[in-house]
């Protein structure tokens, strides 16, 4: 948790202090790792930097950020959302439907937030309601979700969709693409509410000890419900910038994605036991995830070495990050 | 009655049969073939290879401290990847590449155990990384076609019945059954397994080298996929690159259906057996009855979230008439 402004004007010797956490933060690890990628890939290439490039890099991990928002949420009560990618398939349905019926922008987003907030709801109300724990309620949410998938295409794909979600797929605003500025603009809010609500500190507080939370007269199942519930609305939102990206929603949308959201999570600091990380970190992560796709292909590596090369790193950073920091951080 | 919901609530093996006995009668009286003793039999095979796997994840799962293995279907596919190899390309005997695909697979989960042990990365975080890089890997050697031509005699393995049960049933999945479930109950690595999942502390404590055991568990979840490996090479008579893609939640999804505890400390040999049963007669069941087969996935979490749910009310309920 963010330290307290008790004091207006902090010593120097707290400046430094502080300063040296930031050094030592996780995020301080992403960025840098995402610098020295970033320059390692515009020397060998000569082509990472170029704008197009770039907004490819973050328009691939708009959505992986958006859905970690909530994961992050997750994650620091102590759970887990498995279900997210199976999410994403029902909600990529529901939007391409409405919008194969030629339904405007606004109801689209209200079916996308709908769906999206309802999936999580039921995620939520297992846990919070039902005392399920979380990868066991969410396991069975991803395996009935993907079945309602397929049941709701009929082995069908549903293309040939009007464009009114192009722009939120693939526009640009200012150079960036329109699914970044809305990743942003859900980053700013999760930021605030993690750092500046009672309902962010109840968060953390469930995830650093349950009982201590109840205890301090925490509503438990409020929170939870909340951070589901959230999580499942932006999958609605990735749902939306999908089906814009593609055009296209096939039976196996979304499959996998539960993974790549939960690499960028604890990529980005977040403890899995709870308690610890930040919005900020996952999205950091999220980039750098997107940063290396981005950089294979730039590579020319095939493809099917992805994978070695994404897990490799995966367990590089936590693992360098752990050995430097050995007993150094609290 | 009461006593009877007390007596089901309180055990979860119980639970299960209740559960297993309610979906044969079903299925025997919705389809014809169902209960016939030839498919009852035959059935099984299908469950021998998530078995295996699930088995491992029990083990993984049981030694707690967030330990839970996503890389077990990866490792499926890549240690049968690398017998598949062997035997064709670089052209040993068929028998002694399984035995090293068995092993390989064992290496592939004794690097998962140093990076959890040794540098103390969460699990979690270790498997999903492996998850990626071993499905790559089996990707890349194979570039995704399936390695077939395999000698016909190993099919034997897949393929054959003893006494009218399958194989991999009478002579691989009880043995190792046996002998895992003797492992847990009755030895002194059972005994520290659940030490260490109940409270790593006071097993540390205890004399206890939580290093160790954690090591043996995720070698062991690695050995048991390289047999799953062997098992499906023989039966599908290929080595298929993807083999074991979206395994790995099957097997937690079993274990944890079978009563083991995603904190550790707690769970049974039998318990995720009979949680394979249900899962297999779930499948055959409904694929007897001409059901879209992405609806035996769909049915999997139903029963999961279903029994985990009814399970914990029954629960409190007992405790309450109790």
């Amino acid at each position: 948790m963010r330290a307290l402004p008790l004091e207006r004007t902090p010593q120097p010797g707290v400046l430094r202090a502080r300063g040296i956490a930031l050094i030592r933060s996780r995020e301080a690890t992403v960025v840098a790792f995402i610098v020295v990628l970033g320059m390692f890939l515009e020397a060998v290439t000569g082509r990472f930097l170029a704008p197009t490039n770039l907004a490819n890099v973050l328009l691939n991990s708009a959505g992986t950020a958006t859905v970690a928002l909530g994961m992050t949420l997750v994650i620091l009560t102590g759970g887990i959302d498995v279900s997210v990618g199976s999410m994403l398939g029902v909600a990529a349905v529901a939007v391409g439907y409405a919008s194969a019926a030629g339904w405007g922008l606004g109801p689209l987003v209200l079916v996308g937030l709908t769906v999206g907030g309802l999936l999580g709801l039921v995620n939520g109300a297992l846990i919070g309601f039902g005392g399920v724990m979380p990868v066991i309620a969410t396991l069975g949410t991803l395996n009935i979700l993907r079945a309602l998938t397929f049941q709701l295409l009929r082995a069908k794909w549903i293309s040939d969709l009007p464009p009114t979600l192009r722009d939120l797929g693939l526009g640009l605003a200012l150079g960036v693409p329109i699914s970044a500025w809305v990743a942003l603009a859900m980053t700013l809010v999760f930021v605030y509410l993690t750092t500046r609500r009672p309902l962010g500190r109840h968060i953390y507080a469930i995830g650093g000890n349950i009982e201590a939370a109840r205890l301090a007269g925490i509503d438990l199942t409020r929170a939870l419900l909340f951070v589901y519930t959230a999580t499942g609305m932006l999958v609605g939102i990735t749902a939306l910038m999908y089906v814009g990206q593609t055009g296209i929603v096939q039976s196996n949308t979304g499959s996998g994605f539960e993974l790549q959201v939960i690499a960028a999570v604890v990529l980005g600091g977040t403890s899995i036991m709870g308690g610890r990380g930040t919005v900020v970190g996952s999205v950091l992560g999220a980039l750098l995830v997107a940063e290396i796709k981005n950089g294979l292909i730039l590579l020319n590596i095939s493809g099917l070495a992805e994978g070695m090369v994404s897990g490799v790193l995966i367990l590089l950073a936590v693992g360098a990050d752990l050995l430097r920091l050995r007993g150094k951080r609290p | 009655m009461n006593s009877f919901l007390r007596f089901i609530a309180t055990d979860r093996p119980r639970f299960l049969i209740l559960v297993l006995a309610l979906a044969f009668v079903v299925f025997a009286l919705t389809t014809a073939e169902f209960a016939t003793l030839y498919n009852v039999f035959n059935m099984t095979q299908y469950g021998v290879e998530i078995g295996l796997l699930a088995l491992g994840e029990t083990l993984v799962i049981i030694s707690g401290g967030g330990s839970i293995d996503l890389s077990v279907g990866s490792m499926l596919s890549l240690s049968g990847v690398f017998m598949g190899l062997l035997t064709m390309r670089v052209g040993i005997n068929v028998w002694l590449a399984a035995l090293l695909g068995i092993l390989s697979g064992g290496l592939l989960g004794a690097i998962n155990a140093l990076f959890v042990t040794r540098i103390g990365i969460p699990a979690l975080i270790v498997t999903l990384g492996t998850l990626y890089a071993y499905a790559s890997a089996a990707l890349v050697l194979t570039n995704t076609v399936p390695i077939s031509g395999l000698p016909e005699h190993l099919f034997v393995l897949g393929q054959s019945k003893v006494l009218g049960v399958p194989f991999q049933v009478l002579m691989i999945f009880i043995p190792v059954a046996l002998v895992l479930h003797v492992a847990l109950r009755r030895t002194i690595f059972g005994r520290n397994l659940h030490a260490v999942g109940t409270n790593e502390v006071a097993a540390r404590f205890a004399a206890i080298n939580v290093g160790a055991v954690r090591f043996w568990v995720f070698t062991l979840a690695g050995l048991l996929a390289g047999l799953a490996a062997v098992v499906m090479t023989s039966r599908v008579a290929s080595a298929r690159p993807d083999a074991g893609v979206g395994y790995e939640l099957q097997a937690i999804t079993i274990a944890v259906l079978g009563g083991t505890s995603i904190l550790g400390g707690e769970g049974t040999v039998l318990g995720t057996i009979l949680g394979v049963l249900v899962i297999t007669v779930l499948s055959n069941g409904l694929q007897l009855a001409s059901i879209n087969p992405i609806w035996q996935l769909g049915a999997v979490g139903i029963v999961l979230v279903v029994t985990v749910l009814l399970n914990q009310w029954l629960a409190r309920r007992g405790l309450r008439l109790a």
